[in-house]
């Protein structure tokens, strides 16, 4: 009895483990229903900015470049409550933070970046250089 | 003779001792006087101010909501003068912006006009019809942090006064008050005369007023009235008739507005007229000050016809000695009060919010600064969240409460609404009465949170993408858990039934206790515990097995910390009421800014975002979509608890995470679900606002696979399939029979067979206490 347990279990579990690998090649219509996490139609892709946050943009880049760091990083954040799955806009934010010498929000903010670019492979590079920078500016 | 000489000596000493006295006395009345005078002025309540609403071309707003907030701000429909007014203008409206000082610097007055299509702005323009990228509105005062007291006001210059003002003021009170030296001797004789013939008239000097309410407290002695006349005395010796004249209306007491008293005829005008103290007519002065002499007596919303007979009063005095001519006095009474309708706020419409505000400002601030500073606080309220929030909750209690008629005390609820990717608390609600200052649940009451726990069990699952996805398939059979030192736990589902072997996502979409407890428990209690501190649970309970199922109390704010750092993406971003602090000028002090610390890796909080989906589009949460349609997408958790006692509902839109929690105070079973009354709370709120949909990017770790529902195995062209994310390399290898797979085959058979052990593997864990 207890031997048949054994041996049902284990088949059991052996049908739960990955046999071999056979990829489905049906491509027969379906009646497939689009999965409620599935990506939106316009997908990930970077659109440009309103007028309205490239008008904040611009007067927080003035600030970070003449050192007014607090300012630009408010005026960011302002932009960002306006499109705030924009990763330009994080990027940006990320930006500031470094030069703010606040490494583990420039690093934290970057990902944040990262994860709103989609395929745009420049920013991409932008943030994985600017999280590479925080993370020696912290020893890491 | 010696004894007379004795006598006199006696008498000499004791009149030097009280000469001394009465010079040590006056040294030190005058000490108080400057000491007071100067050093503590006024203090000023800090000021908290809503979010500015910003317009720009394609923000969501209809014309109706932006006039109301217009109106909220005290905007005048067609008005005129520089500021402070706005026009409709066929579709769209005309703003005259007022002039404000933000935390980046002062904005001056501006004319703008708003189009609108589609309940969008589709375009702003200035008066020379250029394009305006961004249009900031000034802020809604929400509230203040006050004085002992509860004294409000708002500090004006004597040359913002109008004369006709402090001429109808002094023909009023103190016919001689710039010839006096703080006390008036034929005052005070007319004063007693006509106390004595009923005709009551004050004998006190402006002077003597301003010391008595300064410094004073009010009963009723001869050492009282001595001190008066000395310290009025004293003013006048250290300061001039513009210094104490200016003061006198800043100190003024001129009404009560619920717990919040209105000092000084700056904050008058404002409450009384909605307008600053220069734009006050003859008639609207005289008003003013005929209050002072009883501001509840002559209150003119309570007795306006009182109010009206003492306002004119005055306007006759003040004819009388030349103040106003008899044109003035003449077209002044025949006006109307005036008065705008009371909107009795108290020190706050939002006292919840306010409450919030106040222990986020305590770590920084001391207290007695933001009770006499006058910092100014500008938050992230918005309004129109708020009033959303109110209505949904208010009108579903009332409600339940009428169907339910479990008496008094009646059922309470508590709502936070917050940004998901900034942080920031837009509206919060801490009881069925939002206007009572009281209990705040939203912060304060801690409560089984039921179910809210299960997305941390599932975001731990799916952290291990080897053994674990959305289509793994969990054992929902019954079971006891045995622990050294902890009483047995056999958990039940909510329906008392068991379900077999559940996919993953439908276990968490149907909320099973039975599948969840026992993938808890091969996960580790410890284990969930850390992931549910990681999203930001503050406290550590023991690590009951219980605890899975929700037996740990924490506040709907808590809750909606975890629930911030998944609508994040796994970016822990602390909820955060106040954006900054200036100072009374304009000063910027503090800046709080934007923080994200990343929590976990994005494709799991992906994967329990797409099953937190589930629960709306198919779960415990269906009832959603009555209010909101399903292309939004809402991500959410249902929860209730044992027999009902607390019903909750935390979940997110694109935009927004919103947490509702309904119970009773003293933990009565309520026979409320989550799904069945926290849920509506959410929707209807969420309705209001015209949510954005949740569109969930995948991260580039994640890939798609097409699976058949009946067996979790790759489906493409299965009855019924979905596409589901999985982390690369974690979905299913084989292809389900109707997919024509080959291992279908036998990963179909292996299920059957599974299926035949289930009873066996719940036998043996009983028996082995798993």
């Amino acid at each position: 009895m207890r031997f048949a347990i054994l041996v049902l279990l284990l088949m059991a579990g052996c049908a739960s483990a990955p046999p071999s690998p056979s990829p489905s090649a049906s491509s027969s219509s379906t009646t497939r229903q689009p999965a409620p996490g599935s990506p939106p139609p316009e997908g990930i892709t970077v659109k440009t900015e309103s007028i309205a946050v490239a008008s904040i943009l611009q007067s927080a880049r003035a600030d970070a470049a003449s050192g007014r760091l607090a300012n630009a990083a408010a005026s960011i954040e302002r932009a960002l409550r306006i499109e705030p799955r924009n990763p330009r806009l994080w990027n940006e934010l990320a930006r500031v933070r470094l030069q703010q010498r606040d490494w583990a929000q420039a690093e934290a903010t970057a990902a944040r970046s990262n994860s709103f670019a989609g395929s745009d492979s420049e920013l991409r590079a932008s943030n994985a250089d600017l999280i590479a920078q925080a993370r020696r500016a912290q020893g890491k | 003779m010696l004894r007379s000489n004795g006598f006199v000596r006696l008498l000499l000493v004791v009149f030097l001792l009280a000469g001394l006295a009465l010079a040590a006395w006056a040294l030190f009345l005058d000490f108080r006087v400057r000491h007071e005078f100067e050093g503590r002025r006024f203090a000023l309540p800090a000021r908290i101010y809503a979010r500015p609403l910003e317009l720009h071309e394609g923000l969501k707003l209809k014309p109706a909501e932006l006039e109301q907030e217009l109106k909220a701000l005290g905007y005048k429909d067609g008005g005129q003068g520089e500021s402070g007014w706005y026009r409709k203008t066929g579709g769209g409206l005309e703003v005259a912006v007022r002039p404000f000082v933000f935390w980046d610097g002062s904005q001056p007055a501006k004319r703008i006009r708003v189009s609108f299509a589609d309940a969008r702005i589709s375009g702003l323009r200035d008066a020379a019809d250029a394009q305006v990228p961004l249009a900031r509105l000034d802020p809604l005062p929400i509230g203040g942090i006050y004085p002992a007291g509860n004294e409000d006001r708002l500090l004006v210059r004597l040359s913002e006064v109008p004369p006709h003002l402090v001429r109808e003021l002094i023909a009023t009170e103190d016919r001689r008050y710039y010839s006096h030296f703080g006390f008036d001797l034929r005052g005070m004789a007319r004063a007693a005369l006509s106390s004595v013939t009923g005709h009551v008239q004050g004998g006190s000097t402006l002077t003597q007023q301003l010391v008595k309410n300064f410094f004073l407290t009010p009963e009723r002695s001869i050492t009282r009235k001595v001190n008066e006349l000395i310290m009025a005395v004293l003013l006048e010796l250290h300061y001039d008739k513009a210094e104490i004249l200016e003061t006198y209306l800043n100190e003024i007491y001129l009404g009560q507005d619920r717990d919040r008293a209105i000092h000084g005829v700056g904050l008058a005008a404002q409450y009384f007229f909605g307008k600053p103290v220069q734009d006050l007519t003859v008639a609207e002065s005289a008003l003013l000050v005929g209050m002072i002499r009883g501001p509840s007596y002559y209150d003119p919303h309570r007795n306006p016809q009182r109010a009206l007979e003492r306002r004119n009063l005055v306007l006759k005095l003040a004819g009388e000695v030349g103040a106003l001519t008899p044109e003035q006095v003449k077209q002044a009474q025949g006006a109307k009060l005036g008065v705008q309708p009371r909107a009795a706020s108290g020190t706050t419409p939002y006292p919840a919010f306010v409450q919030l505000v106040q222990r986020q400002l305590r770590r920084d601030y001391k207290d007695e600064d933001l009770r006499s500073e006058g910092l100014r606080v500008f938050t992230t309220l918005d309004p129109r969240v708020q009033a959303a929030a109110e209505r949904a909750l208010v009108r579903r209690i009332e409600q339940y409460d009428r169907d339910k008629r479990f008496g008094a005390p009646g059922l309470e609820g508590a709502v936070i609404v917050a940004g998901t990717q900034t942080g920031e608390v837009q509206a919060l609600v801490g009881g069925r009465d939002p206007r009572l200052r009281g209990f705040n649940r939203a912060l304060d009451a801690a409560r089984p949170i039921g179910s809210l726990l299960k997305p941390a069990i599932y975001l731990t699952a799916l952290s291990d993408p080897s053994h674990y996805t959305l289509v793994t398939p969990l054992d929902d059979s019954p079971f006891v858990w045995k622990a050294a030192g902890a009483p047995d736990w056999k958990p039940e589902n909510y329906d008392r039934k068991s379900h077999g072997m559940v996919p993953l996502r439908t276990a968490l979409a149907q909320s099973y206790n039975l599948s969840t407890a026992r993938l808890g428990t091969t996960l580790g209690v410890e284990k969930v515990l850390q992931t549910a501190q990681k999203l930001g649970m503050q406290k550590m309970p023991p690590p009951y097995a219980s605890v899975l199922l929700g037996a740990v109390d924490l506040s709907p704010l808590e809750v909606a910390q975890m629930y911030e750092t998944i609508a994040s993406g796994g970016f822990r971003t602390p909820l955060r009421a106040i954006r900054e602090v200036t100072t009374a000028e304009g000063k910027p002090l503090n800046h709080y800014s934007l923080s994200v610390e990343q929590a976990f890796p994005a494709e799991p909080i992906h994967l329990l975002s797409v099953a937190m989906q589930g629960v709306v589009s198919e779960g415990t949460a269906q009832a959603l979509k009555s209010w909101i349609p399903p292309e939004i997408a809402a991500a959410g958790k249902t929860g209730t608890t044992d027999s009902q006692r607390d019903a909750w509902f935390a979940g997110f839109t694109g935009d927004r995470l919103a947490v509702v929690w309904l119970g009773y105070d003293d933990n009565r079973e309520a026979h409320l679900s989550g799904g069945a009354a926290a849920v509506p709370v959410w929707g209807e709120l969420m309705a209001a606002l015209g949510p954005e949909p949740l569109a969930l990017s995948a991260p580039e770790n994640i890939e798609t696979a097409t699976i058949d529902p009946q067996t979790g195995l790759l489906g493409k062209g299965c009855p019924g399939a979905v596409d589901l994310p999985f982390i690369k390399g974690s979905a299913p290898k084989d292809s389900a029979p109707c997919a024509g797979g080959v291992g279908g085959a036998v990963e179909a058979i292996g299920r059957a067979v599974e299926d035949a052990v289930k009873p066996l593997k719940g036998w043996l864990d009983r028996l082995f206490g798993r």
